[in-house]
């Protein structure tokens, strides 16, 4: 479903890449979490596959078609939710579908269904400024699914949410996973949350931004329906990748220390 | 004593900061009527103009025309200009010296070369109004423009809109604001400039009303057009303010939770 090949990124004359030679690949209904120290280009590569970034060197594709820039068959969950704050609740939700140009009442018709699937048809007719961040990114959510994209990308979506909202919200995407054929690809820097959600982790690094592993989460599923937390396969995978982000950071400020140590003095002895 | 409650509740003592100055106006006023005349006189004299020998309306009505033909062109014109200096580069770089220039002349020292170009009358008044009112216009919608969150602009390309849709679904409901901020101004300026456009050039209108009554030392009868312009442009900015908050129905909500 997405197939991303040897995708790298460099901005402006900076020689270090934020993004290395990054191949991945998701199958239709995979939910693939990208987890990683900042500055490891995992927001980049989101916004590279959503068209918003050029990559400058690779490809991607969903579907089998190449893609370039935005596309129907793709929508963004933000970090911020980004409403647009003139829009109430279900003219934000219907925002992609009228920028395909569904009529009116067909679009309300989609979007309220989403609506209604997030709890939030009571408050339809509610401007941004009305409701709680929780319920503004449902309505992000519920603006991404209305268009009925194959690939949902969503960037940290509940990172701006108070914990017991977020905890809230994951359940309710991975039911919305379980009944969709939807892939997903979601970045996160919560470990919890990547465990929680993911069939597969794609653990990331810094300078150059680059897989260092990727794992396969078996626990069974729905997971909102026991303490998948107690489970000694989450106590695992939780502990290895931790480790895994532990030496990279630590590794990481060794190269950085060693590039200073290679600068040229400015003036010889 | 000014109590407590008098300065929680206002209102009295507002009332009576008003009725004080009339008072004090009115008795030295009468001491010599020739250089400030008196509220009574004004009142007076306001009914004679306005009723009596009808000479404040047609002045009146003939500023009014040519404000409100000339803010129209200016509001049209100054918006789509600001959108296309916001939007598009090329457009910026060829206008933005004579905006700027323009912006920063004192249009009121146009004036006589704008009688050889327009002669005195309503073309005279439509173009001083355009000329004071459409910079202000212009600018603060490109700012509106220019300043358009990033996120929402990466909003609006994340659903495949195109260069129309992103110009309406986005940068223009987000660009509101910033419009009438420059509308606002706008309003104040135009009428600053067809007021001394009349006086300086015109042979009608209110601006020359108030120069003719200053000239025959007619005090109170000066006082009625300047305390109607007051109250006019009071007016005005309540209307660009009543139609802002139409506009902008999100603009003030209180969030429920």
């Amino acid at each position: 479903m997405l197939d991303i090949q040897h995708v790298s990124k460099s901005f402006g004359r900076v020689a270090q890449p934020v993004l290395d030679d990054f191949s991945l690949t998701a199958a239709e209904g995979e939910f693939v979490s990208l987890i990683g120290p900042s500055g490891c280009g995992k927001t980049t590569l989101l916004r590279i596959v959503a068209g918003l970034l050029p990559a400058t060197s690779g490809d991607v594709a969903v579907a089998g078609v190449p893609s370039v820039g935005p596309s129907r068959d793709k929508a963004v969950v933000f970090q911020h939710f980004n409403l647009f704050p003139w829009r109430t609740t279900l003219a934000n939700a219907a925002y992609g579908l009228e920028i395909q140009k569904v009529p009116k009442r067909e679009r309300e018709e989609r979007a309220m269904r989403w609506l209604r699937m997030l709890g939030l048809e009571k408050y339809a007719h509610h401007y941004p400024g009305e409701i709680s961040g929780g319920m503004r990114q449902r309505v992000g959510i519920a603006r991404a699914l209305a268009i009925e994209p194959k690939l949902l990308l969503m960037d940290e979506p509940f990172g701006a949410l108070d914990a017991l909202t977020r905890e809230h919200l994951q359940g309710e995407l991975q039911k919305i996973a379980e009944q969709t054929s939807l892939t997903i690809l979601f970045v996160t820097h919560s470990i919890d949350e990547a465990v929680y959600l993911s069939d597969r982790i794609v653990v990331m690094g810094t300078h150059p931004g680059r897989i260092i592993r990727e794992f396969a989460v078996d626990l069974r599923r729905p997971r909102y329906d026991y303490n998948f937390r107690a489970e000694p396969e989450y106590a695992q995978i939780r502990g290895e990748i931790w480790g895994m982000l532990e030496r990279e950071l630590a590794e990481d400020e060794e190269r950085s220390d060693a590039a200073e140590d290679t600068t040229p003095m400015e003036t010889p002895a | 004593m000014i109590s407590a409650r008098t300065l929680r509740d206002p209102t009295m003592l507002r009332i009576g900061s008003v009725v004080a100055v009339l008072v004090l106006w009115e008795v030295l006023g009468r001491l010599d009527p020739i250089v400030a005349s008196y509220p009574t006189a004004i009142v007076a004299a306001f009914v004679e103009l306005a009723f009596v020998d009808n000479t404040l309306w047609p002045a009146f009505a003939t500023t009014l025309q040519g404000l409100v033909v000339g803010f129209a062109i200016s509001s049209v014109l100054g918006v789509a200009i600001g959108f296309a200096m916001g939007r598009i580069r090329l457009v910026d770089l060829i206008l933005d010296p004579y905006v700027s220039a323009l912006y920063a002349t004192p249009r009121i020292a146009l004036v006589p070369l704008l009688v050889l170009w327009v002669g005195i009358d309503f073309e005279l008044r439509v173009t001083i109004v355009v000329l004071s009112s459409i910079f202000p216009i212009i600018i603060n919608t490109y700012i509106g423009a220019k300043s358009v969150d990033r996120e929402l602009l990466d909003t609006g390309r994340a659903f495949a809109a195109n260069g129309w849709q992103m110009l309406t679904t986005v940068v223009v409901p987000a660009s509101i604001p910033y419009l009438f901020a420059g509308l606002r101004i706008g309003v104040a300026r135009a009428l600053v400039g067809i007021i001394v456009a009349e006086m300086t050039a015109a042979v009608t209108g209110t601006g020359q009303l108030i120069i003719q009554y200053g000239r025959f030392f007619q005090t109170d009868k000066l006082f009625v057009p300047v305390i109607i312009l007051g109250l006019f442009s009071i007016v005005l900015a309540e209307v660009v303010y009543f139609l802002q908050r139409r506009a902008t129905p999100w603009a003030n909500v209180e969030r429920i939770r």
